[in-house]
Order: structure tokens, then C-alpha cells, then sequence
């Protein structure tokens, strides 16, 4: 599939390592000190094996609050819906459950599995949005629990009103999907990605009819779009045409209330511009030709070389965001709408509806680390180290989501040198799988040093997408168990755990501020808390 | 001097000298070769005319349209050339972000088609560029197309081998310079000229300096170091050196050629100016070393490219430098109104202005958007959306003094704001209604629509 010239590197004394090209993850202060918490992370690895996800509740409750922030900042009231398909563990589900009613979370839940789960985490059904395909199961419990149903269709229209009617149930909320907006006048067109998704602007009148004809059944209570897009300027014309189809609603005598800019704000998982910057030019000039490949086999990452010109795009994450979660909101609200010319936040707010808004990536930034166990060591023929991990690539699904970030070497602590190999060093990571294409990343990554059979690597900022979305009972290995960590004192004291579904809000300690709905308890030596440090667990 | 068609009016454009205490260079002589002069106001011109020429005939008769993936002075020349023919035509681009340019194109009647942003949710398996989806369309059976494809067309490099290269032989007396400095865009400009500078007189070698955008940053116009890959036209051994700019020094270079040498240029001469004036201080200073040993050193000649005009990047330069285009704020401006001035204005409650509007028929100001007034406002009110609201009051007050009056907004801090300014302005009854519209419909007052 790729033209890319095969550079076959000559067998050196050292590996080809011109410079280290390091793509270090950005570390909030959370990630950063639990990272230095080395015996702490490597005597749960020793109780509960590798891989391992840890996840940060307290992370997910602070994100929500700075959406909040954003909300403030354009005086817009709504709700901040976790997308739960972004990372299905318990413990941040529980915790945003836990968030006061003036934080607003909410939970944005895509299968009768997330509904269950959502509403066993102590989510109201008024908290709940149903997204995505619909089951008749999931459909009748949305409905019968008073979540929000976001309608793709005509159909689900329908179905939505043949279940309120047959089995007597309460008059469900609806939210409107839309999609293939239009630019409004402004004399070019926008091509936007097809989506499988939502019901085309063309055709509002139709859905509306529907609508219409089950008022008795069925509230809008607004209309949303979701764009699979990083730009900003697609998703003004979005928001723009869902004030515009508000407008149907009101017509057609509705009182619509609220509109549901979707989720996709983005996450950096960079800590440096530059590291990303100088990482894809040499990716570029790897595929030219211009110097030795940076991947395993030379892959070009969706770039190819044909008649010594670049083809094919960069099928990367754009790892390294200036802008993103609470600030790219902030950018889309302050954005003037293409047509109407005043800034959409200004026009939400004057229009008095509420802000819907669905994140998940960017809710769950920071929220979580994937710990691997090396098992092997290795230097190949062509003098690149191998690495092998107990972990495989459906563990972290970086690679599935083009995500390029080095991890985190936490070397045992048991004093012994490290000798050949000291200095910066880039290695091939190789699964558990016996399979050839089982690399958790076809970057070759940057550590300081070469790792030690023993030691654990770190993928940081896994709990969007990165963590369990393609994990896979695989030639049976071990699916990784989850853990929650927090620490004491609010941020302060040392890191307590408790096994990702072990894990209530009560466990915390000290007073959730924002409501006070926290408690004090700390059950402490319950199930399975307790510092892996020393004792059984080293 | 009289022509048939303003196309013959493309190329020949002017070599100018500028002035040594500007650049400071002081054994180089230093040129602009002023491409902004051509008829449709860039270098552009000279490749759009040489690519479409060829075609339009067949054009004219299949009935096709022009399209091209450019977002500027190419989609110009273009919409132009193309008007000129009875053909329309298609600019598709991955982002139009010169709003001017875009609305220029319009105007040109121009059609604009913007390819989709980066997927949010990456699908790794689809690496099909913008282009290749291009191209794929292009090339479906039952479209006409007249496709100039300018980073691949070998007409786009000749335009400017067979025209600026020799123009500027012409001007240096019949010899080449020494020195080229070009930004890289389709690198049709600086691989055209170039070829035929090195071609004249092969004993004397031309160094070619082309310069890049930095990663990050954007230049219109120019092409970064990673961009410029996925140009046909670009092959890096036509350069001695790539140098990077930054949007920053690229404006800096322009101000200089806008402020001391008279000429209108854009970013992208900025960044060329800039370009060579760095590049070549440091040739500069060799050149005083070998001349203080005594060498004959010979007083070398360089020349850059200035590529368009600075008028329609006006908005570009408000974005990245307000400071340029910097007005002091008026002086009845709510900007201007002080906290202390906002919580002296006078406020009313929902009930409260209920019952006032009822006895005392204040005029009701809504400052929200035309837009959420149409949906819901308070009956009677008038809709003064606050930026027309703003210049009203600069000029003095919009009503009189013995008329109360009631300012709305969706929450009340705006209204407060201007209830401070029209009482500072002398006005004696103006209230601003506490929690604005949204109070109101809270509270269960009336909102009508008509």
C-alpha cells in the first residue's frame, strides 16, 4: 500500500539515532505527581498485573467545572453531557454523577449497556442523553427513566412514540439530530464529511411532521448536530442552522429550549509544539526519502511518495492542540455565526436557550494512564532495540487512534545500573499477541534510556478513546483490570485506590466544593483500599 | 500604450531598486521585482493566463468549467480569465481564511468549494487526501473540466522562464543576478526563474533562496517546509538554501516596504523582503571582510519578488497586529463607562418595569440581535442591536430627555452599561431591566412574536 522507498539501514554499532525525537505527553499536575509515585504504580502492577488502567476521578469532576467556566464566561446556562463511550469505567462515570446539579453533568450514553450503567452510577434520567443507534430496549428503558432521547430520525421518531403509546409511558424528551447543514449566503459551500448520522436540514419539515403528528407523546425540547470535524468553521454553519431549525419549532407552535453542539473539542496529548512539529517534518522527510524511516517498516502514517512528490494525508491525531476541550467551545462560542454575524454564544444567549454540549475525549483529558509491564528486551539485526510488553495494542488503542505520544519509563527501584544502552535511545514496542502486526505503536518511540526487562512504561492520558475501546479477549490474555486512585487531602496527601468497580464517591475524602454533596467518609479499610507499597503486595 | 485584451497587459512589470539606507546592505544592490503590478494584482497572472490559454478554445466549445485548488490570487487571475471567455468558474480550497479574497471571488462570480476540516474521531484506514478526492472528481466520466492544476503544471513554471526570468535579465543590463529570493507557494515562480537566470550565463552561478512559512504559522500564499512536499512543481535541489519566515517578520519585511519605499506589497513580499535582507547580511558582511583583505570583490546583485497587493489582507493584519490599525475608543463609548458609573445606573425589576411600562410607556430598547428579537420580544419594544446602538449614542443621545426609557438585553449587564452611558450623557429617566429578557421570561411576563 505504500510507494515509500524501503531504506534498509546498514547494521551499526549504535542504533540509527540521529536525534532523539521525543514526543513527551502534556502532564497536568495530577498525571505529573502520581507519575513520580514510581513503588506506588509498580506494587499495583505486582498485585493486580499488567496492563493495568489507572483512572483519576477527580480529574473528570475539575474538567467538567472548567466546561463550566466556558458556560460562564457566555452567561449560557445547559448541561455538560460525558460522552460515556469515550471510556467505559466506573469510577468517572460515579464521580460526574456526583457533581452538584449547578456544575450541570450529565451523561451522554450510545447503548442500552451505558444507559444501565449511567443509571446505576447515580445519573437522574434528566441527566441522561440517549445518542446514537437505538435498540427497542434501549429506547423503551430512555424512555421509561426520562432521558432525553437524541432522535436521529423519522424512525426513531416514530418508535419513540409507538413505545410512549403501547406501554404508557410518559412523554419523552426529544432532541433533534441534524446534519448537511448548509452555509447560510455566504456564497460558498462547505463539503462536509458524510456522516451515517442525524436527519438532513433538507428534510426538517418531514421530521417535524413527525413530530408534530405524536405532540401528545413527544416534547423537542431542541435540535443538535454532531460534526466529525476538527474545524471550527464546519461547525459555526452547524450551530447556526440548529438556531435557524429552532426557529421551525417555534413556527410550528413548540417551545423549544435547548441546542446541542455534540461533542469532538479535542485533546493535546503534547506537551510541546515543537517536539510535534519537528516529529512530522521528519515523518515527511522519512517518506521522501530524505532520511532513514522513524517507523516500523517505514510506515507513512497515510503519507506515500509518488514521482517524488508527497501524496496521501497525514492520518495522525493532531497531537499537539493549542487549542482544545473547554478552550475550543470557548472559540466556537466567541465565533461570529456565518450568516447571522453576531458571535454564536451571543446568539444562544439572546435566543435564551441552553447549551447542550457532549464531550468526551476532552472531558476524560488527564483522567488516566495504561501501565505495561517489559518483558523482554532485545536489540534486532539491524541494530534496533525491541521492547516487548505484557500489554497488547488493543489495550491502548493509540495506534487505532492515530494518537503518537511517547510513554513514561518507571524503572524498578532496585538500585542496579543500567549500563549499555544509557542515554536517549528509540525502541520498537511489541505486544503480547503472536501476531506480527501486534505493535502497540509503528512509531519507534523515545525514552531516556533503554528500559530493563521489569520496569513499566506509562502511557499517559489513555482514558479518552485510548484505554479499553478495542480491548479483546485475543489468544486469551488477561483483559487489564482498572483501578481508581485519588489523593488525600485534596491533592495533597498520599494516593489511596480501590478497583475501578469497588469505587463510590463516598469513598473520597474531603467535601466536594462546588455543592457540598461530598461527604467525609472514607471507609478506609474497606475492599480492596489500601497502599500496594511494601507488605504482600511489593 | 494600447492593448486588445487586458491579458496582454500581463508580465513586464518593473525592477525596482530600493533604497541602500533601507536594507543596509552595502556591496549588494538589492531589487524588487514588482509581480503585484501585473493587471489582476499578482504574480498569478503570468501562470493562470499561460495554463488556461492552451485550453480555452476546447473550454469554450465543450462548454466546461475552469477549477482550480487555490484559495487566492490564482482563483483571481482565474475567475477573471475565465469571465472573460464566457466560462465559469470553481475554486476549490481547503480553507478560505482571507475573508477579502473570498469575497473578491464572489463578487469575480466566482463559485467556492471548501474541502471538509480534519476528522475529530481519526479513522487511521482512510488516507485519501483532500487532493486525491479532488482529483478523483475531476477525473469522473461527464464532468468538463478545464483543471489548470497549478502544482503540477510545467505551463505554471514556463510562465515564468519565458517571462519573469528574461524581464529581469533584460533590466540588470543583460546579466543575472546573483541572487534569487522567492517565497514558495506552487514553486512555479521560483523554479521558472531560476532556470532561465542559471541558463544565461553558466559561468556565473545564481543562488536561489526560497522561503517557507513556519510550521505553525500561516503566510498567504507561501507554503510550509512539510506543504511544499506535496507540490508537483517543487523539487528542493532548485534552491541553495530554505529558509522558514514567520507571519511576524513577514509583516515586519511589509511595513518597511510600505513605509520607506512606497510600495503597496502584501505579507507574502514582506516575507520575501525579510527573507533577503536576512539572508544577505550575512553575504554582506563576507563581502566587507574580502574587500578589507584587499580582494577584488565585485558589488553583487539580488533580487526578490514582490507578489501581490497589501490591500486585501487588511482584516489578516487586524487579526495578528490590532496594534497597526489602532483607533483611540470614542469618547461615548460603553467602553468607556466605569464599574462605579454601572452600579449608579438606575435598574428596575421585572414586576416593577411591568408596572411602569404600563403607567408611564417608556420606549423599550431590546439591544439582542435581530434574530432572537424576531422570535420572542416584549410587546411594543424596538430592536436596537447593540453594535448600531453603539454608534448611535457616539454621535449623541438617540432620543430625547423627556422620553423614559427602558434598555433590555438578554441578562441585563449590557443594558446596565448603556444605562450608564445615556445617563452620564445627560439623560435623566433611562433603566435597565434587572436579569434582562431572560428575567422577564423566568418571571412569566409576555413575550410575543409577529
Amino acid at each position: 500500500m505504500s510507494n515509500a522507498p524501503m531504506h534498509q539501514e546498514p547494521p551499526s554499532p549504535e542504533p540509527p539515532f540521529p536525534e532523539p525525537l521525543y514526543l513527551e505527553p502534556r502532564l497536568e499536575s495530577a498525571l505529573e505527581s502520581l507519575l513520580k509515585e514510581t513503588s506506588f504504580l509498580q506494587g499495583l502492577v505486582a498485585a493486580l498485573g499488567s496492563p493495568l488502567h489507572i483512572l483519576l476521578p477527580e480529574q473528570i469532576a475539575s474538567n467538567a467545572e472548567r466546561f463550566r467556566g466556558v458556560f460562564r464566561r457566555h452567561q449560557l446556562t445547559g448541561r455538560i453531557f460525558f460522552a460515556h463511550k469515550a471510556n467505559r469505567s466506573s469510577s468517572l462515570v460515579r464521580r460526574l454523577a456526583a457533581t452538584g446539579e449547578r456544575l450541570g453533568a450529565g451523561l451522554d450514553v450510545a447503548s442500552l449497556g451505558e444507559l444501565r450503567h449511567g443509571l446505576g452510577a447515580g445519573f437522574a434520567g434528566e441527566r441522561v442523553v440517549a445518542t446514537g443507534p437505538k435498540s427497542p430496549e434501549f429506547l423503551w428503558l430512555a424512555a421509561r427513566s426520562g432521558v432525553t432521547v437524541n432522535a436521529d430520525g423519522v424512525q426513531e421518531v416514530e418508535e419513540a412514540a409507538r413505545l410512549v403509546r403501547t406501554y404508557g409511558l410518559p412523554r419523552v424528551r426529544l432532541l433533534l439530530r441534524l446534519s448537511e447543514f448548509e452555509t447560510p449566503a455566504s456564497g460558498t459551500r462547505t463539503l462536509s464529511r458524510r456522516s451515517r448520522f442525524g436527519t438532513p436540514v433538507k428534510a426538517l419539515d418531514t421530521l417535524l411532521d413527525a413530530v408534530e403528528r405524536h405532540r401528545d407523546a413527544l416534547e423537542p425540547i431542541g435540535v443538535g448536530y454532531h460534526l466529525d470535524t476538527t474545524g471550527l468553521d464546519e461547525k459555526a454553519t452547524a450551530l447556526e442552522g440548529c438556531l435557524r431549525a429552532m426557529e421551525e419549532l417555534r413556527i410550528r407552535g413548540f417551545t423549544p429550549r435547548a441546542v446541542d453542539v455534540g461533542g469532538g473539542f479535542g485533546t493535546g496529548y503534547l506537551a510541546h509544539a515543537g517536539q510535534w512539529d519537528r516529529y512530522t517534518s521528519a515523518l515527511t522527510d522519512a517518506v521522501m526519502g530524505g532520511r532513514p524511516p522513524l517507523t516500523w517498516g517505514g510506515h507513512g502514517y497515510g503519507l506515500r511518495v509518488e514521482n517524488g512528490t508527497l501524496k496521501g494525508s497525514l492520518a495522525l491525531y493532531p497531537a499537539y492542540r493549542s487549542v482544545a476541550g473547554p478552550g475550543y467551545l470557548d472559540a466556537l462560542l466567541s465565533r461570529p455565526a456565518p450568516g447571522l454575524g453576531r458571535p454564536l454564544g451571543t446568539l444562544l444567549l439572546e435566543s435564551m436557550y441552553e447549551l447542550f454540549a457532549e464531550p468526551g475525549r476532552a472531558l476524560a483529558d488527564q483522567c488516566g494512564l495504561s501501565l505495561a509491564t517489559v518483558l523482554e528486551v532485545r536489540r534486532a539485526e539491524a541494530g534496533e532495540y525491541l521492547v516487548r510488553l505484557a500489554m497488547n495494542a488493543g489495550d491502548v488503542s493509540l495506534e487505532d487512534h492515530g494518537v503518537l505520544m511517547d510513554p513514561v519509563l518507571l524503572p524498578q527501584e532496585d538500585g542496579r545500573g543500567h549500563g549499555r544502552g544509557e542515554g536517549p535511545v528509540g525502541v520498537h514496542l511489541m505486544g503480547n499477541l503472536c501476531l506480527e502486526s501486534d505493535l502497540i505503536t509503528r512509531r519507534r518511540v523515545c525514552l531516556p534510556r533503554l528500559p530493563r526487562q521489569g520496569d513499566l512504561l506509562a502511557f499517559a492520558n489513555t482514558a479518552g478513546y485510548c484505554m479499553d475501546f478495542g480491548a479483546t479477549h485475543a489468544q486469551q490474555q488477561p483483559l487489564a483490570r482498572r483501578v481508581a486512585v485519588w489523593q488525600e487531602e485534596r491533592g495533597t496527601g498520599g494516593w489511596r485506590w480501590r478497583l475501578d468497580e469497588e469505587y463510590w464517591p463516598i469513598t473520597r475524602t474531603g467535601t466536594d466544593t462546588d455543592t457540598g454533596t461530598g461527604t467525609d467518609t472514607d471507609t478506609g479499610s474497606g475492599s480492596g483500599t489500601g497502599t500496594p507499597t511494601g507488605g504482600p503486595y511489593a | 500604450m494600447r492593448y486588445d485584451s487586458i491579458t496582454e497587459a500581463i508580465g513586464n512589470t518593473p525592477l525596482v531598486r530600493i533604497a541602500p539606507d533601507v536594507h543596509g546592505l552595502r556591496h549588494i544592490d538589492l531589487y524588487a521585482k514588482l509581480e503585484m503590478l501585473n493587471p489582476f494584482g499578482s504574480l498569478k497572472d503570468r501562470a493562470a493566463w499561460n495554463m488556461a490559454r492552451p485550453a480555452l478554445h476546447d473550454a469554450q466549445r465543450s462548454g466546461a468549467t475552469v477549477v482550480e485548488l487555490s484559495s487566492g490570487n490564482t482563483a483571481k487571475a482565474l475567475a477573471l480569465i475565465a469571465g472573460m471567455h464566457g466560462l465559469p468558474f470553481k475554486s476549490v480550497t481547503n480553507r478560505m481564511r482571507i475573508p477579502e479574497i473570498k469575497d473578491l471571488l464572489l463578487l469575480l462570480g466566482a463559485e467556492i468549494e471548501e474541502l471538509p476540516g480534519q476528522s475529530e474521531c481519526l479513522d487511521p484506514t482512510d488516507t485519501d487526501d483532500p487532493l486525491t478526492l479532488f482529483h478523483q472528481r475531476l477525473s469522473r466520466p461527464g464532468g468538463a473540466h478545464l483543471h489548470t492544476d497549478q502544482y503540477f503544471n510545467d505551463l505554471n513554471t514556463e510562465a515564468h522562464a519565458t517571462g519573469t526570468g528574461p524581464e529581469i535579465i533584460a533590466d540588470l543590463d543583460g546579466r543575472a543576478p546573483d541572487w534569487l529570493i522567492a517565497c514558495v507557494g506552487t514553486a512555479g515562480s521560483s523554479t521558472g526563474t531560476a532556470r532561465t537566470l542559471r541558463e544565461h550565463d553558466p559561468s556565473r552561478p545564481v543562488s536561489v533562496v526560497g522561503l517557507v512559512g513556519e510550521k505553525s504559522d500561516f503566510i498567504p500564499g507561501i507554503r510550509t517546509i512539510d506543504e511544499v512536499q506535496e507540490v508537483g512543481i517543487f523539487d528542493p535541489g532548485t534552491y541553495d538554501a530554505i529558509e522558514s519566515v514567520s507571519a511576524d517578520e513577514a509583516i515586519d519585511g511589509m511595513l518597511t516596504l510600505l513605509r520607506r519605499c512606497g510600495m503597496l506589497a502584501g505579507p507574502t513580499g514582506g516575507a520575501a523582503y525579510h527573507g533577503a535582507v536576512r539572508h544577505l547580511t550575512a553575504v554582506d558582511a563576507e563581502l566587507a571582510e574580502r574587500r578589507a583583505r584587499g580582494a577584488a570583490a565585485e558589488r553583487e546583485t539580488a533580487v526578490f519578488i514582490v507578489c501581490d497587493r497589501v490591500e486585501s489582507y487588511l482584516g489578516y493584519l487586524r487579526q495578528r497586529r490590532p496594534e497597526l490599525l489602532g483607533r483611540p475608543p470614542a469618547k461615548n463609548s460603553a467602553a468607556t463607562v466605569t464599574e462605579a458609573e454601572i452600579r449608579g445606573a438606575s435598574v428596575v425589576e421585572v414586576a416593577e418595569a411591568q408596572k411602569w411600562i404600563a403607567e408611564q410607556r417608556p420606549l423599550v430598547v431590546d439591544l439582542r440581535g435581530p434574530f432572537a428579537y424576531a422570535a420572542l420580544h416584549i410587546e411594543g419594544s424596538v430592536n436596537i442591536v447593540d453594535e448600531l446602538f453603539e454608534e448611535l449614542v457616539r454621535g449623541g443621545l438617540p432620543f430625547g430627555r423627556r422620553q423614559p426609557v427602558l434598555l433590555a438585553c438578554p441578562v441585563g449587564e449590557k443594558s446596565a452599561r448603556y444605562a450608564a452611558l445615556l445617563t452620564r450623557m445627560g439623560h435623566p429617566d433611562v433603566r435597565s431591566l434587572a436579569g434582562g429578557i431572560i428575567a422577564w421570561r423566568d418571571a412569566g411576563a409576555p413575550l410575543v412574536r409577529d
